[in-house]
């Protein structure tokens, strides 16, 4: 009887795994959506009235492409990049908004507030400032986390905004969307 | 302190029936775990302590407890690198080990814990299972040297975070014989 326990444990660990939902052939990868590579970097924004929307299709992005049919989850979220204030007298904090069904990209600060949903920030900066964003701060400033992730999960194609209030004259450069999916089959 | 006093008087109160069944002993244990296909972290030191219970023959329970700092993950873009920091994960668990006992052992493990995953942005308590191999060794009475292999699996939704854990460890034997896992 205890020989076979030293068979029959290791075998029942095995199948509570299963049986738990729990896969056992699943991964974390890391996906990388790079501004720069599709044409915006810098992204510049002089106004309101003259807002920058990066259409953003995951689809280019060969890990999300590799992973997609078995895509469970996103278990970690980050938009890295460098910002700066480029308005020397006033303050701005800065926010990302997304559009969730792409299309015609909107130009004015009012319309994106109207369509899109705010998804992180705001970052303050104080004027003529610059700061480095990483994946730790990033990860912090998210508020709208549900919305990426279904985004992810979805099609993986949306419009982002980057918006600002107080002083509307800034710049994201070397920037990224970083997402890190749970996949599994 | 009252928790202290009440572990003593169960362990004393116990003293016959271990003794009688095989043993209790309590151990630390050290060594690296390496996180397995997970892209955003690295691996770590891992530590921790167990308490070997010998209940019966053949079988060994053992509550324990461990900690490790996972270590940073670096991407870069467009020419700058970002740091995503490595887990802190603390777990508290029991495994089951059927061993003969004696000068040297070999035993596999299995066994089912709490793992907490936290860094910046995410804390995450969740189911851990783990399953390996060990050997025993025991080369001074009272004393043994534990060796041990696992493969941890952190379930996190429909998906498990895995790890390979390698550890060495050292256990008194406060009752009962050692060779115990």
């Amino acid at each position: 009887m205890l020989k076979h326990l030293r068979l029959w444990l290791p075998a029942a660990a095995l199948l509570a795994l299963v049986a738990s939902g729990c896969l056992l052939i699943s991964g974390q990868f890391v996906i990388t959506y790079t501004f720069k590579d599709h044409g915006y970097d810098p992204v510049t924004v002089n106004s309101p009235l003259s807002v920058v929307g990066v259409p953003v299709d995951l689809g280019t992005v060969s890990t999300y492409r590799d992973h997609k049919k078995e895509l469970k989850d996103v278990s970690d979220l980050a938009v890295v990049g460098q910002v700066q204030n480029l308005d020397g007298s006033a303050p701005v904090d800065v926010e990302i908004w997304i559009v969730r069904n792409p299309g015609t990209l909107l130009t004015t600060d009012a319309a994106v507030r109207g369509a899109g949903v705010r998804v992180w920030g705001p970052l303050h900066l104080a004027a003529g400032a610059t700061r480095t964003v990483g994946w730790d701060d990033s990860a912090k400033l998210f508020v709208g986390r549900q919305a990426l992730i279904d985004e992810i999960k979805g099609d993986g194609r949306f419009d982002l905004y980057v918006l600002g209030s107080g002083g509307y004259h800034f710049a994201v450069t070397k920037a990224a969307i970083i997402a890190v999916i749970a996949a599994g089959k | 302190m009252k928790r202290l006093i009440a572990l003593a008087l169960v362990v004393l109160a116990s003293q016959p029936v271990l003794a009688r069944a095989g043993g209790l002993g309590v151990g630390v244990f050290g060594g690296e775990s390496y996180p397995v296909l997970q892209d955003d972290t690295g691996n770590g030191t891992l530590v921790g302590v167990r308490v070997p219970l010998k209940l019966v023959p053949f079988v060994t329970i053992e509550p324990w407890y461990a900690s490790s700092s996972l270590s940073d993950k670096v991407t870069s873009v467009a020419g700058l690198d970002y740091t995503r920091q490595g887990f802190d994960e603390k777990i508290y668990g029991v495994n089951a080990m059927f061993a003969t006992g004696g000068p040297l052992s070999f035993y596999p493990i299995v066994g089912i814990g709490q793992a907490s995953l936290k860094r910046a942005g995410y804390d995450q308590t969740l189911t851990s299972y783990n399953a390996g191999i060990g050997i025993g060794i025991s080369p001074l009475p009272k004393f043994s040297i534990d060796l041990r292999a696992e493969a941890q699996a952190v379930v996190d939704g429909q998906t498990t975070r895995k790890f390979g854990n390698a550890t060495a460890g050292v256990t008194y034997h406060l009752l009962g014989l050692p060779g115990l896992p």
